[in-house]
């Protein structure tokens, strides 16, 4: 009985504190989405309007109607799927690399891995416009693709490369034993199981390059070859900041990654084959 | 990145002029020599109205054979986006500049001289408005629209206080400011600390220099006693006000504040109005304006003439074209319709008719006139104005109790500074 | 999300260092790893030379290290030519080179603000990593407590505090701290604290420092807090066991299984924390643009102010060459640390 009452007890406070952490960890985002759907009047109040019960879809369709939207949200779906691909894909064969094999230099290049993490993108924008322009590649979006690559690589290499190192060589032997070449072996055992390590870095990748601002501002001038980011900062303009169109651009802007978030968390546990992880 | 430019010079076109501007005359020889060239306009976001637009468009397509695309700007990051697009190979032909910026683009070799055009079209421009455009005597660029602030007030409270009329002293003013707060529970004036543009021009009304030259160097003057007397005014209108004395008009925007009818005045660029009104459509007739009184009632308060410029990009490579483009855009006839659809400030005397169908520019065309003035108009003074605005700091501490000459004194190594890099 | 991450597990943990390998995961190695092998496999570290087999990681590294050379280094090295002109608006339209030699760096060390705004940007990355790794571990620690239902719920809240967008959640936490309007003061001044009714949090450096941290620090939370809980569920059951049944009470099996098994898991986090905080720019530009007074600079803001802001690009590159040499500076322990133990893993293979 005492027990009984304890295990509840000890039940209580964790989910009390859960609930209060989720609402609070929430709210910023709840407050985005409604406030898109107030009214102008409800939005700037002396006391809170916790729920929009006058809403009104007039924010959401300033934002969208804004020129080039459509053009720009292509644009930026485009590169960031293509730049978070690529990352993948060239930062796995690199993690791969360097966590089972050996070769000299190993040590060098993890260090300037770890070392490109630190750069300073944003006081970059200026020696970049500067190739760029040289190059003659102002306003396309092939640049922009290959930077917002290289801004999401060493995260994404490093990270990976934990995934890569915490699946068991045994599991590639045992392949290799069943008869499959080693490209094989990688390919139908260990990939599947660094689902989980790609979908949190592909998150991180997108949500990178699909929020990046400064660089897009000075590369792709021409109004259609913008991306979002563009299209979000022209809601704070002198005419002041119209909150309600901007928090309903911000909406949109937000939904893509969550869907994404979504979708991916689906997949990735779709693919996971846990006994012979836990062995 | 709030800035107050907005200063139409409309010039109340809509009269004879019609007949100067479509003929293709002035020897342009080879106006088929421009058929079916495009020419690239850059203007922020909220400029160009659009029966101008329309306009100006037509106007030149039937002149030159050539069209015309403007492109609109937003003001985040213009700065880093304007002066990278003028170092490339093919610049936007034509671009929109403000006030404050104009002489710094000018100094870095960005913009074409175009001294012979303003001899052609704006003789008889308001010397203050084509100051901006001027960079050691030379002319860089030709003013489009400028304007000024005005009392907006609320009618309906003023009713409500018993007030008739509308002031033409300061002394009325802050008296009639007064009234409203005993006889209603309205605020009678939402004044942010930092609407700096307004403080300007008050600083325009004393007759104080915010910079001057010191050993060969240019250097903050904020010091100066009549730099602290305007701020003294400043101090005196916030007083009405329990507006936060860190902000700026545009955070929130004070016309929405304004919108809620709880307000009795704000001060205000006209197309404030216009703000207010899509937040609250019902605030419509309840809306009046009037000149920001001075001291006397012959001269109105000194008001910052904020504006925009058209400027010709100095390695565009259509500067004959761009200059067509520019005869028509600052015809007296479309100069008339900036003032008459966007309520700016008439360029010339022989505007003011269409001043008088807009109200805000019937309200700021008298201070225009008499006491308007701009920020200093030297190619360093834009590095001011960068944010964080150096200036909105002096502001604040002064309204939070510091002394002037000590608020001057602890922010002159930050203009200097910023003064001091070319 | 669960499940996933039950299996993602130990994947977050890099699987150098764990303190005693459980006993079923890891086959104790046989000395000649060559005999095991069977003949038909390739084994990279057989006799056999295959010069292909030696070239392999070089391919595999090839793209990562070409796109990093063009896309970072030469930018990088353009950067360091920078730091060493004048290069203004008028250089940059003109196209000049106005050689200054060290000019920029005497400049920037000498003054004053530089030193100021570097110890505050450690102060400020040091109590903001340090709140999100405690709190972080608390959080994780906390979803391997709950059941399924309210697990999913928590790490739901936080994938969508994570995802939101950087401006959008700066936006609304502008709204939420403004003075006037705010819902923050709204709460404060119902729950009895009528000083705060309309308290301006952008008045003074601590007071904005405070939003920001708030915000940095709700944005951060989630990764940390769920790549814990993921990394928790590859500790054996056990040991947890066994160090129960020595006796130990909560925060000894803390301190003596959690901890030294995720050893590796926080020094990654942590790492990555740290830098991510020291480069944080929109949250704080945005709030109040580095105001009260440039009070609240950090040195990426200070760079882009002085830099990019005024269009002193010279001026600018030097401040970022001088931020990344401070950033190493700060992580130079965990470097060290990671490539010690790089060299354990290579003489492993």
């Amino acid at each position: 009985m005492k027990r009984a009452v304890s295990a509840t007890a000890g039940r209580l406070w964790p989910n009390a504190t859960a609930l209060v952490l989720a609402a609070g960890f929430v709210f910023p985002v709840y407050w985005m989405f409604s406030t898109a759907f107030k009214p102008t009047r409800d939005i700037i109040t002396d006391e809170p309007v916790w729920f929009p019960f006058h809403g009104t879809a007039e924010h959401f369709a300033t934002a969208v109607r804004a020129p080039h939207f459509w053009t720009l949200a292509g644009n930026s779906v485009l590169v960031t799927v293509l730049a978070v691909g690529l990352s993948l894909v060239i930062a796995l064969c690199a993690a791969f690399a360097l966590t089972r094999m050996r070769f000299r230099g190993r040590r060098g290049i993890l260090l300037t891995f770890m070392i490109a993490q630190m750069a300073p993108w944003e006081v970059m924008v200026i020696s970049i416009y500067m190739i760029v322009r040289d190059a003659d590649l102002l306003n396309s979006l092939a640049p922009l693709t290959c930077f917002y690559m290289l801004m999401v690589l060493p995260f994404t290499l490093l990270t990976l490369r934990g995934y890569v190192a915490a699946v068991p060589r045994e599991l590639e032997e045992s392949a290799m034993v069943d008869g499959c070449s080693r490209r094989q072996a990688f390919l139908k055992v260990v990939f599947p199981l660094l689902a989980p390590g790609l979908m949190a870095t592909s998150l991180f990748g997108f949500i990178t390059a699909w929020n990046e601002f400064p660089l897009v501002l000075v590369l792709n001038k021409e109004p259609a070859m913008g991306t979002l980011p563009l299209w979000l900062s022209q809601f704070q303009s002198q005419f002041g900041d119209d909150w309600g169109a901007t928090m309903a651009a911000a909406s949109i802007f937000a939904v893509p990654i969550l869907i994404l978030f979504l979708f991916l968390q689906r997949k990735a546990v779709g693919g996971l084959t846990s006994g012979a992880v836990k062995g | 990145m709030k800035r107050g430019l907005m200063a139409a010079t409309a010039a109340a076109g809509m009269l004879v002029s019609v007949a100067a501007c479509g003929s293709g005359d002035g020897g342009t020889a080879g106006a088929d020599g421009f058929k079916g060239q495009k020419l690239t306009v850059w203007v922020m976001s909220g400029s160009n109205p659009a029966q101008w637009t329309k306009q100006v468009s037509e106007q030149f397509e039937k002149k030159t054979g050539a069209t015309v695309e403007f492109k609109v700007q937003q003001w985040n990051g213009i700065q880093q986006k304007l002066s990278t697009a003028l170092s490339e190979d093919s610049p936007p032909d034509v671009v929109e500049i403000g006030n404050t910026q104009t002489a710094a683009y000018a100094e870095a070799g960005a913009l074409a001289d175009l001294g012979d055009l303003k001899k052609e079209i704006g003789a008889d421009w308001n010397d203050a408005f084509n100051k901006a455009s001027l960079v050691d005597g030379k002319q860089y660029a030709l003013p489009w629209y400028a304007g000024n602030r005005v009392v907006m007030y609320n009618k309906k409270i003023w009713r409500q206080a018993g007030l008739k009329g509308t002031p033409t002293t300061r002394t009325e003013l802050f008296k009639a400011f007064d009234t409203i707060k005993k006889k209603t529970d309205a605020e009678p004036l939402y004044l942010p600390g930092q609407n700096w543009y307004f403080f300007d021009g008050l600083t325009i009304g004393t007759g104080a220099d915010l910079v001057k030259k010191q050993g060969g160097k240019w250097v903050s003057n904020l010091g100066d006693p009549k730099v602290a007397k305007a701020m003294d005014i400043y101090r005196q209108y916030q007083a009405f006000s329990t507006a936060p004395k860190n902000k700026d008009e545009a955070t929130p925007q004070q016309a929405e504040v304004f919108a809620k009818g709880r307000t009795g005045a704000v001060i205000a660029m006209g197309y404030e109005a216009a703000t207010a009104v899509k937040a609250d459509p019902g605030i419509k007739k309840d809306i009046g304006f009037f000149t920001i009184p001075g001291e006397t009632a012959d001269k109105p308060e000194g008001v910052f003439l904020g504006g925009s410029n058209f400027a010709v990009a100095g390695m565009g490579k259509k500067q004959e074209l761009a200059k067509e483009f520019l005869k028509v855009a600052l015809s007296k006839q479309n100069d008339g319709q900036m003032v008459k659809e966007s309520g700016w400030t008439p360029k010339s005397a022989d505007l003011a008719g269409a001043a008088r169908q807009n109200p805000a520019a019937a309200a700021a065309a008298p201070a225009a006139e008499k006491s308007g003035g701009t920020t200093p108009l030297i190619p360093q003074w834009a590095a001011v104005e960068n944010v964080p605005n150096p200036i909105k700091s002096y502001m604040t501490a002064v309204l939070g109790g510091k002394s002037p000459a000590d608020a001057a004194r602890d922010i002159a190594p930050e203009i200097n500074a910023r003064l001091a890099k070319q | 999300m669960a499940a996933q991450l039950d299996d993602a597990v130990g994947k977050a943990a890099p699987r150098t260092g764990k303190g005693g390998g459980p006993p079923g995961r890891r086959t104790p190695r046989p000395p000649e790893h060559g005999a095991v092998r069977p003949p038909a496999g390739r084994t990279p570290r057989s006799a056999a030379p295959g010069s292909s087999a030696r070239r392999t990681p070089y391919l595999l590294l090839l793209p990562a290290l070409l796109a990093t050379a063009v896309l970072l280094g030469w930018p990088m090295v353009r950067n360091l030519l920078l730091s060493f002109q004048n290069l203004n608006m008028k250089e940059l339209i003109q196209h000049l080179t106005d050689w200054r030699g060290t000019g920029n760096y005497q400049e920037i060390l000498g003054s004053e603000q530089f030193w100021r705004v570097t110890l505050r940007t450690l102060v400020f990355t040091a109590v903001n990593v340090v709140l999100i790794m405690v709190l972080g571990v608390l959080i994780g620690l906390l979803l391997a407590r709950l059941g399924k239902k309210m697990r999913l719920t928590l790490s739901l809240a936080l994938v969508l505090a994570w995802a939101m967008p950087v401006i959008a959640a700066t936006t609304v936490f502008q709204w939420l701290f403004d003075s006037r309007y705010g819902v923050v003061n709204w709460l404060l001044d119902q729950a009895g604290w009528h000083a705060m009714a309309h308290y301006d949090w952008v008045g003074t450096q601590l007071s904005t420092f405070s939003v920001i941290t708030v915000l940095i620090v709700w944005q951060s939370l989630p990764f940390v807090a769920l790549n814990l809980y993921a990394a928790t569920t590859t500790i054996p059951r056990e040991l947890y066991e066994a160090a129960r049944m020595d006796g130990a009470g909560t925060w000894q099996v803390f301190t003596s299984v959690t901890f030294p098994f995720l050893k590796p898991f926080f020094l990654a986090t942590t790492f990555l924390e740290i830098i991510w905080v020291f480069k944080a720019f929109p949250q704080i530009f945005a709030i109040n643009e580095g105001g009260p007074d440039r009070l609240t600079e950090t040195l990426p803001i200070y760079a882009f102010t002085e830099g990019v802001g005024n269009l002193h690009f010279g001026m600018g590159a030097a401040i970022s060459l001088l931020t990344i040499v401070v950033l190493l500076a700060m992580t130079a322990h965990y470097l060290r640390l990671t490539l010690r133990q790089e060299r354990h893993e290579e003489n492993e293979l």
